[in-house]
């Protein structure tokens, strides 16, 4: 009998399960009950790995009392490296997971991973802040907890606008999805740019890679309409977005935008890569995305006018719809876990240890290891802001963070400093983005469905919500009619949909 | 079956083994080419069982449950099947009716020139795409058939007198396809077959020359059965891959407009097995694939067996 261990041949899993081993041959650990040594698998999104000898992670594991043997894995690859990971022999005791993907979901309910449902409350640093808490309760699948979820901000919504723009038209900035109209209108109409050619449009949107429900630009307008954020309770069921007048009533007034020309007329293909090229190049005016992106593209123009460049950017939040209200649009609140392998980790004891040393990285101190780096070394801290620290050590340990920030938990919260900002411009921009999103997380519209997962979604979701995401650009791009585009959410019900509303009725009758 | 055939086959059987006795040198040497197919080609089959099984990396092959035909039975009554085999049967058409005669024409054509430098700078440029990849291909798509800048779709709008969006209408899609392949492998393709024509005989040209023959006649009566168990061999080994579209040819030019006509099995299973982590099902549905091609080399082998030709086995 050939064991399920001996057959990954491929050169994949051969690598990445050498990688492993090297990494772990000090930890005999797991099976003696101490643990000296903790191995952890985790994304690296910069081109640098940190070096095990690094400065910071000795710091780390000088603070943290356990000797650290990363596997780094680009993070482009991790997905798949995950996969091939969860079918060795050699789990690393701790593992970064993504997100709710359906192999890590059958695979932490076939037992793969410790179950930590209220367990995190044990731990001063681990537990759950009335800030943190619903995010955390999000990241359960069906009344269970995984993994110690990564937290993330809860609030990123933002509409981006070309700020000189809006000075040469003489407009305000603004705080509804008609004013929002009457802006793009103007960036399309009025030559904002002052060639004397009717060469601009309003609203930026490029290729969305998700489907329904992951944030795009379309899903944030319907939302501001008064649809739900995915799945919404009305008269006490769950329903999806779809299914509301509210949805149709904002496609139908993007609809009107891209008819007047107000939208890039390759919205359906623009590479999402490119998102803020026709910002920059004075082609487009606004953009609705995740606010840290008119951070980045304020970086753009600094190259070009070093001196002024936040006067080319402004932003501000989630705007109102035509009911008046407002309706803001969050994030879930967390970027996957960091969960425990029961094949590596056995027991409670080493449970509570490794636990334990996650409770001592999530305290203030670990975080700013793990997010700044070495106070002093690589950065000064200011106020909420830490300055950072220019050359040699400073700059591997500053790109050290970038990696080790991947392991930050933050389920008590962000503790951390932020980069301060280099002109006073920037300061503000910044320090008003922080007051619009606490604001508008008082009116988040949370996704009632977050923490729910339906057996038959796991098998078609990805599926079934595509054919919603390529019916709603077909009728806003004006392929489909406004009943074609009702019958291709009747598709979705018929295709399997109406099985995940009564399972996913269910679970919310039951996990509420 | 008769004495004769029972002693013939005795006979057989002792040759068999003096040969493998004279020979044993070279069949030593053979060892490693079959031990590398046995362990990179065979060995990892052993996979395809989990196109029978609910497949999870965490309990592996031997501790998924074991489900039989369940995933064919989801392909075949799904609702995306036909869809996907229709997108799939027509692209395939179009490149045994387009793509595939595209190199021979090339290729004759080529033959015809007779200034040496001419053909050889010809052969060289056409060659080049071949060594560009898909992604190249499909970004250069992008800046010629995009709005913006878009050169070819700002002549073809003002041509046709009405907006042309090449990269979202959904009629556009195949015809860009094809170009792209005619682009990018048309030329490589020739290389085969002008192989075939240098072996011609010129002695059969001068000879038809001397009897009158006009350029037309020497093409359709020397050239063309010259190469003509070159193009069935090719044709054969074409039916074999006659599902494979190409995968990211295909999912770099799909978007949410054209996705009704560019859903074929390769991205289908790409889409179902990568991103949303059925593993068996795609699995099964690669190997549904996979089994349509193996009826077709064999079907193709005996038809041109059957009309008089060497075919390929």
């Amino acid at each position: 009998m050939i064991s399920r261990r001996t057959l990954l041949g491929s050169g994949a899993a051969l690598g990445a399960a050498s990688a492993l081993a090297a990494c772990s041959k000090n930890s005999s650990s797991s099976t003696s009950g101490g643990l000296d040594t903790l191995t952890i698998m985790a994304p690296v999104l910069t081109g640098q790995t940190p070096a095990a000898d690094g400065k910071l992670q000795k710091a780390i594991e000088d603070f943290s009392g356990k000797k650290l043997a990363m596997t780094w894995v680009p993070n482009s690859d991790y997905g798949s490296k995950t996969n091939v990971i969860l079918a060795g022999s050699e789990l690393p005791e701790l593992m970064v997971i993504q997100g709710k993907t359906p192999t890590f979901v059958r695979s932490a309910q076939a037992g793969a991973f410790w179950d930590l449902t209220g367990r995190l409350e044990k731990y001063p640093n681990l537990k759950p802040v009335d800030t943190t808490a619903a995010a955390v309760k999000s990241a359960t699948i069906n009344g269970k907890l995984y993994g110690v979820p990564r937290l993330r901000d809860p609030m990123r919504t933002g509409v981006i606008l070309r700020k000189d723009w809006l000075a040469k038209l003489g407009l305000s900035m603004p705080k509804s999805t008609d004013d929002l109209y009457g802006i793009v209108k103007a960036f399309s109409e009025r030559d904002p740019d002052g060639n004397g050619q009717k060469d601009t449009y309003g609203l930026i949107i490029p290729k969305w890679p998700g489907g329904y429900g992951t944030a795009s630009p379309y899903d944030v307008f319907e939302t501001w309409f008064g649809a739900p954020n995915a799945w919404g309770e009305r008269s006490g069921k769950l329903v999806p977005g779809f299914d509301t007048p509210e949805y149709l009533q904002a496609d139908q007034f993007l609809k009107k935008w891209v008819d007047e020309k107000l939208i890039n007329p390759d919205f359906a293909t623009l590479d999402s890569a490119k998102w803020n090229d026709p910002f920059f190049n004075g082609k487009g005016g606004v953009i609705v995305d995740v606010t840290s992106r008119g951070q980045v593209i304020g970086n753009l123009f600094k190259q070009q006018h070093p001196s002024n460049y936040m006067d080319y950017v402004a932003m501000t939040g989630n705007l109102t719809g035509p009911s008046g209200k407002l309706y803001a649009y969050p994030t879930i609140g967390y970027a996957g876990f960091i969960s425990v392998s029961r094949q590596s980790i056995k027991t409670e004891a080493q449970l509570d240890q490794v636990l334990q040393f996650l409770d001592k990285m999530s305290s203030k101190e670990g975080q700013i290891l793990e997010n700044n780096g070495i106070s002093g070394l690589n950065f000064t801290p200011d106020g909420t802001y830490s300055v950072a620290i220019k050359g040699g050590d400073a700059d591997v340990v500053t790109n050290d963070t970038q990696s080790f920030a991947q392991i930050g938990t933050n389920t008590n919260g962000f503790m951390g400093y932020t980069a301060k900002p280099a002109i006073p411009a920037e300061q503000a921009f910044y320090e008003d983005r922080l007051k619009f999103q606490a604001a508008d997380f008082k009116s988040a519209v949370q996704n009632p469905a977050n923490a729910l997962v339906s057996d038959t979604y796991t098998a078609k979701g990805a599926q079934l919500d595509q054919i919603i995401a390529d019916a709603r650009l077909k009728y806003i791009a004006g392929q489909l009619s406004l009943d074609q585009y009702q019958a291709e959410i009747k598709r979705w019900h018929t295709e399997g949909g109406d099985q995940v509303i009564s399972e996913m009725n269910d679970l919310y009758a039951k996990y509420k | 079956m008769d004495a004769d055939d029972v002693s013939n086959a005795a006979k057989r059987k002792v040759s068999v083994l003096t040969k493998l006795n004279h020979y044993k040198w070279l069949y030593l040497m053979l060892i490693p080419g079959i031990a590398y197919f046995a362990v990179f080609k065979y060995a990892p089959m052993y996979g395809i069982t989990i196109a029978f099984q609910d497949y999870l990396p965490f309990l592996g092959y031997s501790g998924s449950p074991w489900v039989g035909f369940k995933h064919f039975q989801a392909l075949f009554s799904g609702p995306d099947f036909p869809r996907i085999m229709g997108n799939t049967l027509i692209l395939a058409a179009l490149h045994v009716l387009i793509t595939f005669p595209a190199p021979i024409i090339v290729a004759l054509l080529l033959n015809e020139l007779r200034i040496g430098w001419l053909k050889r700078a010809v052969q060289s440029s056409i060659y080049i795409p071949h060594f560009l990849s898909w992604t190249i291909v499909a970004s250069l798509t992008f800046l010629l058939f995009g709005l913006d800048p878009g050169p070819i779709t700002k002549v073809a709008s003002s041509l046709l007198g009405h907006q042309v969006d090449f990269l979202a209408d959904p009629a556009w899609f195949r015809p860009l396809i094809i170009l792209q392949s005619l682009w990018k492998g048309t030329g490589w393709g020739t290389i085969i077959y002008l192989a075939a024509l240098t072996g011609v005989d010129p002695n059969l040209y001068e000879a038809a020359r001397i009897d009158g023959a006009s350029r037309w006649r020497q093409m359709w009566h020397i050239t063309l059965p010259a190469i003509r168990s070159t193009v069935v061999v090719m044709a054969i080994l074409l039916t074999g891959n006659l599902l494979d579209t190409g995968f990211e040819q295909i999912y770099l030019m799909t978007n949410s407009l054209n996705r009704s006509v560019a859903d074929v099995f390769d991205t289908y299973v790409y889409i179902m097995g990568i991103t949303q982590g059925a593993f068996s099902y795609s699995t099964a549905v690669g190997l549904f694939k996979a089994a349509i091609g193996i009826v077709l080399i064999f079907g193709a082998n005996w038809l041109a067996r059957k009309s008089g030709q060497s075919g390929l086995f």
